[in-house]
């Protein structure tokens, strides 16, 4: 089915690059694109691009870590985990007696974690007694499992760059095949949303965990960060850590991600986007046949916590043996806010290379750091989100020197005219840069997944662009007299604190310094 | 949203917050080789043998799987000119864009062990240090006009230079970069900001528990020296001069060493008459030499590097691994990917879905082009569960090496290296840097094909014979960077323990190491600074200094009177009227001390502020002019940069371990300014005494007013009143104060 007409109203992209004749390729965008909105309510959009025998895929599904209920954080990351866990034909022996060998594992899960958490007169024998109980659950469930099925048939079919991830604002999966395994596909991932299990749970807790400790408390800037949105919201669940606090995330439960699973994993509240040698002829009723057979459910409702406005400057000073650091941030609307393009510009003029305002101011000239941008979407872009502005310093640099040279330079934007010439350069780089990402069948499937799912229309891909176009000086003004003020502004910064003389190694070591 | 956005989300956030990845992603795969087009006969459909049985089975064998339409992409167009240059020529009209890049041989494994950093430096100052004709600047603005992109980047084994731009463009592009192959200029002030770089990589390298792994396991499986490990240091840095930099360039930017490669919206005969009127004039220059590395045999033992902020250990285990073009290669790929090739692999399988030990488990036995790879298996885990993830891994090498790959597990490996086979060559920019990299290496332009059959040719018998030779636990090393204190069991459970030392040395390089050649510039600007001065003689004469002079501090707001008292290069007393009284402090070979009435006994002075008050004497004029003639020091001419009004020459003065920058005023021979790096409460910092009112005193000419700033903030100002040359000098003024 296809919405609009097949002429495209792109006059600014037509315009500017008829003699590049870019003009026929963006008319034959439209050609190649089609929408379709299953009677569920899913949407997929499929681009051709038949260059060679291949497709990829992008699902992003509405629900983030945002989404995480109470006291459950770190749900959206957990489950999407969980999804690649198989169904109830793939990845089991014998599915009838492993679903009634799965409910004994959350009652014993539920008894255990009751006891353990009681907060008077818990009884130690008593936990180590349901914890036996449990892992003898998960013993007993474990043995119907087919270990990593639904990943080893993408694999041996010839699937690339299986993945998912988990935002603030979303959770995505995507990976590419070739052509002639379409109906695998469909099968596979229509199968993994309808009829998903949810097995191995508590394990793959523990890798979850793992994933944790990796990126967030043994790596300095992931601590730094988690620090930094935790300060920056006070209401909003954009403050509270996407991977899950270690308390609730050690307290997860199947039974909590099925209830989340139901609620926000329904057709109506998910896009799918296709690009590769795919004919929507030819591959549309297949997704019919099996998306189709999805369950139609309600999307769930919006959220209601809108973060108060900040009045007062927040800041968050680490000291720690790692090098210093800084970032600060502004609260900004959100993505679907009439000034979201010039934040775009914004970003680019003070980031994109070594003609942008902080690369020559911090980096050049100063030579007080090594890198230095400002970019929205932390923590996400669908609810008001952050303009954060960080540099590396040099060393023997501080972070203060970092915030100050930031300072400057957000005063030349509220202040200044940015030139004609620098206004052109960030907007021809825009338009080239939306054609360099056409050529990619992975890029264009998230780009075009992420407009249909975000503005309810592909083609925003290419009016992002267009609005782009229209910014003015004056715009740029007035957001950054706006936004960049002090009252508005979350600092987080870690200072080095050298470490004491290094301590002995363990065991028996004897020491030898780096000749092996 | 604009790509520019989409692409500082997921570099920067994507770094930054959790990315709550399935971590396929962090499985590192073995980078599976392109393939040419020839290879792709019908992807063998082979799904379901072996598999273990569920209702999947039965359903995925119900679904048609068509064969994959016949697919020939085009190959690129191989020329080649008469001074050996190589170009390959590939149309892609999809997209109004061309894309390229010049593949120059010769990389950081063939730099200097005490220029470590020279080609990183290279290959980042050559684009941003501009053209005779253009500074760097005016590039970055011109090309950035045109959204296009013109960069050089230096790697290990090769320079890049790299393309791409709107077609409308590209003779605009094209041209600049022929400019910058022919032309490079190199300017200083690019040069230091490309070491600033490298210099912030070198103090962050211990930052990362994960790059502190991957950077020590290399170097246990190649050996620490060893150009495929050795990394860049504060001295080897310092030591590289934009004459090395300008050489490199000489020595390595030939026609005869050079790969151009392009792909997009062209017409290949235009392109090829071009780019033959740009090149083909070019001669032929001599051969560069390659490299051969030596690598050691294997070892078999445990190594351990202390990180206490942590609550994650990471473990490598470290082994020899092989020449791609090794007839065992296909044998092993198969191997890799059964033991850690993806989801259903065995590593991932049992220490991260069965055991939940890790998030991040994987390695393979790696196969480089030019140089046998290494054997690297790695795993997070959890502090308390180290030796569980060590014993972990033990057991997948020893499964692997005691044989028992099945049928089912073989074939799995093969229908997924065979069946993706199309995904290495699905674009032309795929197919032609697999063209270009064999070209490089020098390998047969069908060795993908060969590799292909081989593939689809190997048995569990190969995979259990390439298994017992690179997966034998007795040439394994182990790797652990954590904190021991929360161990499972001590490390000494497997053996004796080797604590690798990660400490970073200090800026100033090893003494007695020279690490630059004079240039006769450089002398001539030497010479003419102490004649200026007064000539060698009278500066010779100079055994001992005593100095009076008013120091003000920025940032106390605070003036205090000082006499400093030297004899040579090894000792100084300074005596300060502070507000709380006289203060002393002395630094010599020996040591150094603070003295203070009010302070009670005298303290040790911090070794970093001995070390700063000798680099201070070590920096005089006079002290520098007796180096004049001494062949472990270096005076190397740098160009020209601007100090106040004056274009001043820039001479770098290296040796001893020392390395400092004067800005001579080449009318007067003066030392208008000194720079160097030097401690300062932060931490290195590049330190700038800006020099004025000069007078002579018996003959010899000295500035008597100086601005000092470190990293370019102002520190302090020293207006000196009197200079005293050989004064009678007490010894004892230099010893510690007995009570």
């Amino acid at each position: 089915m296809r919405r609009y007409p097949a002429i495209f109203t792109l006059t600014f992209i037509l315009g500017f690059w008829a003699s590049h004749g870019l003009a026929q390729d963006v008319a034959s965008f439209e050609k190649r694109t089609t929408v379709k909105v299953l009677k569920n309510g899913l949407t997929v959009v499929l681009c051709e691009r038949p260059e060679a025998p291949v497709f990829s895929f992008f699902t992003i599904v509405d629900a983030g870590a945002v989404q995480d209920p109470q006291g459950e954080s770190g749900m959206a990351h957990m489950f999407e985990h969980e999804a690649f866990k198989g169904t109830d034909r793939i990845g089991t022996t014998d599915y009838a007696k492993e679903k009634i060998a799965l409910a004994k594992v959350e009652e014993a899960w539920a008894a255990y974690d009751r006891e353990d958490r009681r907060e008077v007169g818990r009884d130690p024998k008593k936990v180590d007694e349901l914890k036996a109980a449990f892992d003898k659950a998960n013993e007993e469930a474990g043995k119907f499992v087919i270990k990593n099925r639904f990943g080893e048939i993408i694999e041996r079919e010839g699937g690339v760059g299986l993945n998912a991830s988990t935002g603030m604002d979303s959770t995505q999966y995507f990976y590419s095949f070739p052509v002639n395994r379409f109906e695998i596909w469909a099968y596979l991932e229509s199968s993994r949303f309808r009829s998903g299990v949810l097995r191995e749970f508590y394990k793959e807790r523990d890798v979850v965990h793992e994933e944790r400790r990796l990126r967030t408390d043994s790596n300095p800037i992931g601590k730094l960060i988690e620090q930094y949105m935790a300060a920056a919201y006070t209401a909003h669940p954009y403050g509270r850590s996407g991977v899950g606090w270690p308390s609730e995330l050690d307290h997860l439960s199947a039974t909590e991600a099925a209830q989340f699973y139901k609620k926000y994993y329904v057709p109506s509240n998910a896009v799918i986007a296709l690009v590769g040698a795919l004919k929507p002829e030819q591959v549309m009723p297949i997704v019919e046949k099996y998306f189709g057979a999805i369950p139609a459910a309600p999307r769930p409702e919006p959220l209601t916590t809108i973060e108060p406005e900040q009045f007062a400057e927040r800041t968050v000073t680490m000291r720690d043996k790692s090098q210093p650091f800084y970032i600060e941030g502004y609260h900004r609307p959100d993505d679907r806010d009439p000034d979201d393009a010039v934040y775009d510009v914004i970003s680019d003029l003070v980031s994109e290379g070594r003609t942008s305002r902080l690369y020559r101011a911090l980096v050049r000239d100063k030579k007080i750091a090594a890198f230095a941008a400002g970019f929205s979407g932390l923590p996400g872009t669908k609810y008001p989100g952050l303009f954060s502005f960080f540099a590396v310093p040099l060393p023997g640099h501080t972070p203060q020197e970092m915030g100050a040279a930031i300072h400057e330079q957000v005063e030349r934007l509220k202040n200044e005219d940015v030139s004609d010439e620098e206004l052109q350069m960030v907007k021809t780089r825009a338009k080239a840069n939306l054609i360099r990402g056409l050529a990619d069948n992975q890029g264009l499937a998230i780009q075009l997944a992420g407009a249909q799912l975000r503005y309810g229309d592909w083609r925003e891909l290419f009016r992002s662009v267009d609005r782009i176009d229209k910014v003015t000086k004056a715009d740029i003004r007035r957001v950054s007299n706006k936004v960049f003020v002090a009252s508005n502004r979350t600092v987080a910064m870690i200072e080095n604190e050298p470490a004491p003389a290094a301590a002995p190694a363990a065991g028996s070591a004897q020491t030898q310094k780096e000749t092996h | 949203m604009n790509r520019s956005k989409i692409s500082l989300l997921f570099t920067l956030v994507a770094m930054l917050v959790v990315g709550g990845a399935s971590a396929s992603g962090q499985t590192s795969a073995p980078a599976k080789p392109k393939a040419p087009p020839e290879a792709q006969s019908a992807a063998p459909n082979t799904a379901g043998a072996g598999e273990q049985q569920d209702l999947a089975a039965a359903d995925l064998r119900a679904i048609k799987k068509p064969p994959l339409p016949a697919f020939h992409p085009q190959q690129p167009k191989r020329i080649q000119l008469d001074n050996g240059m190589v170009i390959f020529l590939l149309e892609d009209h999809e997209l109004p864009l061309i894309e390229g890049s010049i593949t120059m041989r010769g990389g950081g494994k063939d730099e200097p062990a005490d220029k470590v950093g020279l080609e990183s430096i290279y290959g980042n100052a050559w684009r941003t240090g501009g053209t005779k004709a253009h500074t760097g600047d005016e590039l970055d603005d011109a090309l950035e006009a045109r959204a296009a992109k013109l960069e050089t980047n230096g790697t290990p084994l090769a320079t890049f230079l790299t393309i791409s731009c709107l077609k409308g463009d590209f003779d605009y592009v094209l041209d600049l970069a022929n400019d910058l192959l022919r032309h490079p200029e190199f300017r200083q002030d690019k040069i230091d900001i490309a070491k600033d770089a490298v210099r912030t990589g070198i103090s962050r390298r211990n930052d990362n528990l994960g790059q502190i792994a991957g950077r020590e396991a290399t170097k246990i499986g190649y050996g620490a020296q060893s150009p495929y490990a050795r990394v860049p240091e504060y001295s080897t840095v310092a030591a590289v001069t934009r004459q090395d930099l300008l050489d490199w360039h000489a020595k390595h930017v030939q026609p005869n060493n050079m790969i151009v490669a392009f792909t997009g919206d062209f017409d290949s005969t235009a392109l090829e008459a071009k780019l033959r009127g740009m090149f083909a004039g070019w001669p032929k220059g001599p051969e560069v030499p390659r490299t051969n590395v030596p690598i050691p045999p294997p070892k078999s033992s445990m190594y351990f590097v202390a990180k206490d902020d942590v609550n994650q250990s990471e473990i490598r285990m470290i082994a020899p691994g092989l020449r791609r073009s090794d007839p065992d290669y296909p044998a092993v790929a198969v191997m890799n990917e059964i033991l850690s090739g993806g989801f259903a692999s065995r590593l991932f399988s049992n220490l991260r879905t069965k055991a939940g030990l890790a998030y991040a488990v994987g390695g393979s036995v790696s196969a480089a082009y030019d140089h046998p790879g290494l054997a690297i298996l790695t795993i997070g885990t959890k502090s308390g569960t180290t030796a569980k993830a060590i014993d972990g891994l033990y057991t997948e090498i020893d499964r692997m090496y005691t044989g028992g790959v099945t049928q089912a597990e073989l074939q799995l490996a093969k229908d997924a290296i065979l069946n993706s086979f199309v995904f290495e060559y699905d674009s032309n920019e795929k197919v032609l840097a697999a063209r270009t990299n064999l070209e490089f290496h020098g390998y047969p332009p069908d060795f993908l094909e060969r590799y292909q059959k081989a593939v689809e040719g190997v048995t569990v018998a190969d995979v259990d014979r390439v298994a017992k030779k690179y997966l034998d636990k007795s040439k394994f090393s182990v790797l652990v960077v954590g904190k021991a204190a929360d161990f499972d069991k001590p490390l000494s459970t497997y053996g004796a323990v080797t604590a690798v030392d990660i400490t970073i040395p200090k800026p100033r390089s090893p003494a007695g190491a020279t690490s630059a050649a004079s240039n006769p510039e450089g002398k001539a600007l030497l010479a003419k600074v102490i004649a200026a001065a007064g000539g060698a003689p009278k500066l010779d004469a100079i055994k001992s200094v005593r100095r009076k002079s008013s120091l003000t501090l920025k940032a106390q707001g605070m003036t205090l009177e000082t006499e400093q008292t030297e004899v040579g290069t090894d000792k100084i007393q300074v005596k300060l009227n502070t507000p709380s009284g006289e203060m002393i402090m002395v630094a010599t070979d020996q040591g150094g001390f603070i003295s203070m009435a009010a302070m009670g006994a005298p303290r040790d002075l911090p070794s970093s502020q001995r070390d700063t008050f000798l680099q201070g004497l070590r920096y005089e004029l006079w002290s520098v002019a007796r180096h004049a003639n001494d062949p472990q020091y270096a005076f190397t001419a740098q160009g020209k940069e601007k100090v106040g009004n004056i274009e001043a020459s820039v001479l770098d003065i290296s040796g001893g371990g020392d390395q400092l920058r004067w800005f001579v005023d080449p009318e007067s021979g003066r030392v208008l300014r000194s720079q160097f790096q030097g401690d300062s409460p932060t931490g290195p910092a590049t330190q700038v005494v800006d020099f004025s009112d000069w007078k002579t005193v018996d003959g010899i000419s000295l500035p008597f007013h100086s601005e000092l700033s470190a990293n370019g903030q102002p520190s302090a100002s020293v207006a000196i009143s009197s200079y005293e040359f050989n004064p009678a000098v007490d010894d004892k003024i230099f010893a510690r104060p007995e009570k």
